[in-house]
């Protein structure tokens, strides 16, 4: 487990997919102690993987496959797994036992999945009155909508995000990466700090709940105001309101491209003393904006005679912000990121991982440890936390009430 | 302090009921919206003042309980004189962070987006890839400076926070680096299309478009939406796997179904099937989205001879109650003129 400013912190975590196991992992990389609770079935079957688009850990299945799905794993470093069975009774009893001792519990489920359980919020609340509580549905908790089913690029829709992305006027895009989840994801961390901070002065803890619909609409906040006030919010490709040039432009090689983006008058004057190409440096942005598909062209000219690395370089010296549109073996080579130790070769192979973006004094990635095996502190965190003796444990083994490998 | 990632760290210190003073610096970078759309958006509710003056502003870090400064480069913050603030928690937010060889890299939100391997992969596989619009790496890196912050506040540790919103971008990445060092695959673009589930992407409908999410759970309730029932038992589209391999005739029965549906239609049918659908809503849906409104989702910002301009609150509740019509003002800007004021 990391070391960090939330250590001491008990957070269960009953998240899956995207949004929530990454909430945990920032909060567990801040030191929280993350306790997966797991169904025996969450990861998939005993044999392969329900999903599996992204690779093995190590590259390979192994003997136990359930733990090595890559795009699973590197969302759980820093916590550890308590499989249990909450559609039994002993399953839900321990667990209520667990939320006594603990300070945070975190899931995403549907609205209506805890309670049918039996573990809403009252229920939970009654089991330990301080515990935070965290919710993540789609649409939230009620309102007209709280029974929708919800996934990240369908709330993206809902959220205007696609009405803004695209080519053009002509279509919307999605962004296929179901990019509601990761803003839920920050916030989510943000929004336990700051019940946590909260229950230090008030003693109570509390109900909270993360719409990803919601997540969504607050990025989107801008364009709305905006709007509001009058102002043109249109979909308009690579290029920018404020700023021109601003693109991606062809790179030499296949698929390659480099980010270019004049801010100012100063960066266009920097781009233009080494373009040349005729370019006018005392173009103004009203101008730069009129002429932008003459300028693209003389710059696209540019840049496609140079790999990304090398225009891209060029313009930074040049003062002009630019970067390549990087594939990840470009980003893990890359050596701002690797003298900043950014990614982590953590999970078996080794399989490098990102990092964690805070950065302070205490915390590193050195006492880090890789996503748990499932059900692999069973009986640790029964024992530490609750007082089971050996013997519970191994009867509720016995029972499936706990597990550490999917059913056969 | 800064652009608009310490901005957004701002904004979700106020929604917390912080008293928080925003301190203008020098020019601000260009916006996807105006000046007056941003101020309302991250500024409502902040006491402003507006000052280069690094001795009042070191005096003000010393009276705060957390300073977020954000700078264009990692010199820019130093020369704010970041090192020398007296504040417990300290947060330096920059495009790519406080130290190694590109910490003066100039820099924008298309670049961090590039580099962090998010353009790559959004877009149409036959175009230049398509860049996000907005400002996701200043929000993001914003939001974790605020949990960063709080938890060094909770923990009452004195910290120094480093945050380069490069890093921030590549952390937030879905399973694109794990993709290539598991699998040795670079993921590709596609469009709309998530593309390893299938149907994942927008379709044309009536009156706009409609996003269908279909994970192999809700294969048979999506043949019932479409009114396709035989679906269910066609060979070409009976796993996730077939329906990879069939995308193309799949995606054209699709359209044709969904072609004449209009989005309340395709709405009303996916709550009925209950299947993973929403439709594209235009910033007037948005705003007028029932949804939002019975839940309390707006916050009224008043600033100015003006009307009132609803704003998000903060993405979380607390208490599961609808919180508070909490109208926040966007204050003034007055420049500091002398130490009274």
């Amino acid at each position: 487990m990391a070391d960090g400013p939330l250590r001491g912190v008990r957070i269960l975590d009953l998240t899956h997919v995207w949004a929530g196991p990454l909430g945990t992992r920032i909060l567990a990389d801040l030191g929280a102690d993350v306790i997966k609770i797991e169904a025996p079935t969450s990861r998939g079957p005993r044999e392969g993987a329900r999903f599996n688009f992204s690779g093995w850990i190590g590259g390979e299945p192994g003997d136990e496959p359930w733990n090595r799905v890559a795009v699973f794993v590197k969302l759980q470093r820093n916590k550890r797994s308590v499989a249990i069975d909450l559609k039994t009774d002993a399953g839900r009893e321990t667990f209520l036992e667990l939320v006594a001792v603990a300070d945070v519990v975190i899931e995403n489920f549907s609205a209506e999945a805890m309670p049918a359980l039996g573990l809403g919020y009252d229920a939970l609340s009654r089991a330990n009155p301080s515990i935070i509580y965290m919710a993540m549905p789609g649409y939230g908790k009620d309102g007209p909508y709280r029974d929708w089913v919800a996934f990240g690029p369908t709330v993206e829709a809902m959220s205007g995000l696609s009405h803004v992305l695209g080519y053009g006027p002509e279509e919307p895009r999605n962004t296929a990466m179901a990019l509601m989840d990761p803003i839920a994801a920050v916030n989510a961390a943000g929004a336990i700090v700051t019940a946590l901070r909260e229950r230090e002065a008030t003693g109570r803890g509390g109900f909270l709940e993360m719409s990803l619909h919601e997540s969504g609409v607050v990025f989107c906040g801008p364009w709305l105001v905006e709007h509001q006030l009058g102002g043109s919010v249109e979909r308009i490709g690579n290029r920018h309101p404020a700023m021109a040039p601003h693109g991606v432009y062809p790179s030499r090689g296949e698929d390659a491209w480099v980010a270019i983006a004049c801010r100012d008058d100063r960066d266009w004057r920097g781009l233009c003393s080494l373009i040349g190409a005729g370019l006018d440096p005392s173009a103004s942005l009203a101008e730069r904006r009129m002429g932008c598909e003459a300028i693209d062209a003389k710059i696209s000219a540019w840049t496609a005679a140079r790999t990304r690395e090398e225009g891209a370089v060029a313009l930074q010296a040049g003062g002009v912000p630019a970067g390549p549109v990087n594939v990840t073996p470009d980003m893990t080579a890359d050596p701002q990121v690797r003298e900043r130790g950014f990614f982590v070769p953590l999970e078996p192979g080794p399989t490098p991982v990102p990092g964690n973006p805070i950065k302070m004094a205490g915390i590193g990635s050195g006492d880090w440890t890789p996503c748990p095996r499932l059900g692999a502190d069973n009986a640790a965190i029964l024992r530490d936390w609750l007082d089971y003796d050996d013997e519970r444990i191994a009867e509720m083994e016995r029972e499936g009430v706990l597990a550490d490998k999917p059913p056969a | 302090m800064g652009g608009y990632a310490a901005g957004y760290c701002g904004r979700l210190f106020v929604q917390a009921g912080c008293d928080v003073v925003r301190v203008e610096t020098g020019e601000r970078p260009p916006a996807w919206v105006s000046d007056a759309a941003m101020d309302i958006y991250l500024h409502a509710g902040k006491r402003r003042i507006r000052t280069d003056d690094p001795k009042l502003i070191a005096e003000l870090a010393a009276r705060a309980d957390v300073v977020v400064a954000e700078g264009h480069t990692a010199d820019a913050v130093e020369a704010l004189g970041f090192d020398a603030w007296d504040a417990p928690v300290r947060a330096a937010i920059t495009p790519f962070g406080r130290t190694g060889p590109k910490r003066n890299w100039q820099a924008s939100t298309n670049v961090l987006l590039a580099m962090g391997g998010y353009t790559y992969i959004m877009g149409d596989p036959d175009r230049a890839p398509l860049t996000l619009p907005g400002h996701y790496p200043e929000f993001q890196s914003g939001a974790f400076a605020y949990a960063a912050a709080n938890a060094c506040r909770l923990a009452g540790e004195s910290e120094v926070i480093d945050i380069g919103m490069l890093e921030v971008v590549m952390a937030l990445s879905q399973f694109t680096t794990v993709m290539w060092h598991c699998d040795g695959a670079i993921r590709e673009r596609h469009g709309s299309d998530f593309y390893h589930v299938v149907p994942t992407n927008l379709f044309r409908c009536a009156d706009g478009w409609a996003h269908i999410n279909i994970v192999p759970g809700f294969w048979d309730p999506f043949a019932a939406f479409l009114d396709l029932p035989e679906l269910v038992l066609d060979e070409r589209f009976g796993t996730n796997e077939l329906r990879r391999r069939n995308r193309h005739a799949l995606h054209a029965i699709i359209d044709a179904a969904v072609a004449p549906m209009t989005r309340a239609e395709i709405r009303r049918r996916a709550e009925d099937c209950r299947i993973p659908v929403g439709v594209v809503q235009s910033l007037d849906d948005v705003l007028a989205d029932p949804h939002l409104a019975v839940r309390g989702f707006w916050q009224s910002v008043h600033g100015g001879e003006s009307a009132p301009v609803r704003s998000p609150r903060r993405a979380w509740r607390s208490d599961g109650q609808t919180p508070p019509d909490r109208d926040l003002a966007l204050l003034e800007t007055p420049a500091a003129e002398g130490r009274d004021g």
